[in-house]
């Protein structure tokens, strides 16, 4: 039966054209001013069709006075060792709140909960004071290390993917003697791949664009990742002198594929959570 | 308790620890220290100064940027989490009709969502420039832009024009949602004669509050912590017009060195956020509709 509801009609077809252009707009710019020479760039006679295609663009960002290659090595530093924290501590620790019983168990996951409605500005400054202690500040251990401890959303996201499958499978395992790290190891991790494939997107894209923990944190610009030497870019240009938008677009470019593409490719798994319960998905 | 049961609690505590450890280490600790650092002067090189309240109550009764950051948050997010919630969702209703290149268009309005704050910040740097290519826009139909950025009156339109980009993570929830609503429901409406307006309001909105609900809670907790757009794009200026609370907070911390002052604003924040919160989940009695409900 044909339903009134779900018929599109000339105007939805409009309305969605007009609406995915306004939106892509701007990236059309961007692509646009990435291929534009500087004089073209300082007249501001760009247009929205690149005119021209000043390819050089894309290796001379890696030769201005900023060390970019430096800046995107440390992203991938910074934003693998984060994932690699989040995967291996999320899993273990969800697993064990929703497989394992032990006495004040439950207790413990109401304070699991109870963190996730703290703001990260409770403990900004006094974290900067333990890490400044520890001599840690100007280094990429406080953007990594944190990351090997969990956090309460991932360790909820695992727990509640655990407490779907049937708990047969680790009875089974455990009448055949294997012990709780061999059925966590065995057993769970392999049926765990696409809820800690998720979190390790989820903790991608949240450290690769990362912003205020970078400033926290380091100073040297050998130090800085790719999302703040964007940034540095337009904030080193001199006072009256216009940043090079050419070489600002392109570095923006460098920080969005890498998203793009662990999304093109991760999407199966993320549509895979179950997105409707509305706790997985979310950016 | 079994020895065996007592092993399978041992392996409980040990698997759980980096959780607990980290919990202590980065979070209770931290808080009990914010704690006192916010009833103390401090800027990191000497040693603390006690000072009891007075911090909240120099913030509360002595500092207009404060109220002044306060009422930029509220504005922020009062005005661009419905709105791109109401984007959200009629983007989310236009994609759940059978239309042809559904997945295109998901994809070209998703696509905002991707881009790094950073970049957005850059990208939007560059589309609200006084000369920019809004303002070329604009000038085509006849209106002269304003200069975005740098006015007072227009920074904070901008900011939530800029958030309002990004409408399409809400989309593809909702639309996620949509695919779950039964179809009997608009079938058994369709037979009466209901339009396709009516069947959205009467079938589509109310089956989805729960989702609604959950992006708006976590829309308002995002909104309320507007820091990278603003600290790249504005710095908190025209004259504060675009200061908000966690900018504020991180310049009274990491510029001035204001280390209690601005431990004593992340409580204030922290409040605001609770009280939001509590707010939005008090109106959820009325507005959100579970399944399992009778009414």
């Amino acid at each position: 039966m044909s339903v009134r509801a779900f018929r599109a009609t000339p105007f939805s077809y409009a309305t969605l054209i007009i609406v995915s252009a306004v939106l892509c707009v701007p990236l059309v710019f961007v692509v646009s001013i990435a291929l534009s020479s500087d004089q073209t760039v300082n007249a501001n006679t760009f247009t929205i069709i690149p005119r021209e295609f000043h390819w050089e663009n894309f290796t001379r960002v890696f030769s201005t006075e900023l060390p970019m290659q430096r800046f995107l090595l440390n992203s991938v530093i910074i934003s693998v060792g984060a994932v690699a924290g989040q995967v291996l501590s999320s899993g273990l620790v969800g697993y064990a709140f929703a497989r394992l019983r032990a006495p004040g168990k439950n207790g413990l996951f109401l304070i699991v909960i109870a963190t996730m409605m703290i703001p990260a500005q409770i403990t900004m400054i006094p974290q900067f004071i333990l890490f400044k202690e520890l001599g840690w500040v100007n280094t990429f251990l406080p953007l990594i290390v944190p990351n090997f401890f969990s956090n309460a959303f991932n360790v909820f996201l695992v727990r509640q993917f655990v407490s779907r499958l049937p708990s047969e499978i680790d009875e089974a395992a455990m009448v055949d003697g294997l012990g709780f790290f061999g059925i966590y190891r065995r057993i769970m991790l392999p049926m765990l791949a696409p809820v800690l494939i998720a979190i390790g997107i989820f903790t991608l894209t949240a450290t690769w664009g990362d912003f205020m923990g970078p400033l926290i944190y380091l100073n040297d610009e050998s130090k800085m990742p790719l999302a703040l030497g964007v940034q540095y870019i337009t904030s080193t240009s001199q006072a009256l002198q216009a940043p090079p938008w050419n070489l600002v677009m392109v570095g923006s470019i460098l920080l969005t594929l890498p998203m793009i593409l662990v999304y093109y490719l991760g999407q199966k798994y993320l549509y895979e959570m179950d997105i409707s319960g509305g706790s997985a998905g979310v950016k | 308790m079994s020895r065996l049961r007592r092993r399978e609690a041992l392996w409980f505590y040990l698997f759980a620890s980096p959780w607990i450890i980290g919990f202590v280490v980065f979070l209770l600790g931290p808080m009990v220290a914010s704690i006192y650092f916010s009833l103390t002067d401090w800027d990191s090189f000497t040693p603390p100064k006690w000072v009891g309240l007075d911090n909240y109550r120099r913030l509360l009764t002595d500092d207009p940027i404060f109220w002044k950051a306060l009422w930029n948050t509220f504005y922020y997010a009062a005005i661009s989490v419905p709105l791109g919630l109401i984007l959200g969702l009629w983007l989310a209703n236009l994609l759940n009709k059978g239309v042809r290149m559904r997945k295109l268009f998901r994809t070209l309005i998703y696509l905002p969502t991707l881009v790094p704050l950073v970049a957005t910040a850059m990208i939007f740097k560059m589309v609200l420039a006084p000369s920019g290519p809004l303002n070329d826009l604009l000038g085509v139909v006849g209106i002269p832009g304003p200069s975005w950025l740098l006015e007072a009156a227009w920074v904070k339109p901008a900011l939530i024009l800029l958030s309002v980009w990004g409408a399409g993570g809400a989309t593809v929830l909702l639309l996620a949602a949509m695919k779950g609503i039964p179809r009997e429901l608009y079938e058994a409406a369709e037979v009466d004669g209901a339009s396709s307006l009516r069947q959205f309001w009467s079938i589509t909105v109310p089956q989805l509050t729960p989702i609604i609900f959950f992006n708006l809670i976590m829309g308002l907790i995002g909104a309320f912590q507007v820091f990278s757009q603003v600290y790249i794009l504005t710095k908190g200026g025209p004259n504060n017009a675009s200061q908000t609370m966690v900018p504020l907070l991180f310049d009274q911390a990491f510029s001035f060195y204001h280390l209690g002052y601005a431990s004593a604003l992340s409580w204030l924040l922290f409040a605001v956020i609770m009280v939001f919160t509590l707010i939005a989940f008090r109106s959820a009695r009325r507005w959100v509709f579970y399944e399992t409900e009778v009414r």
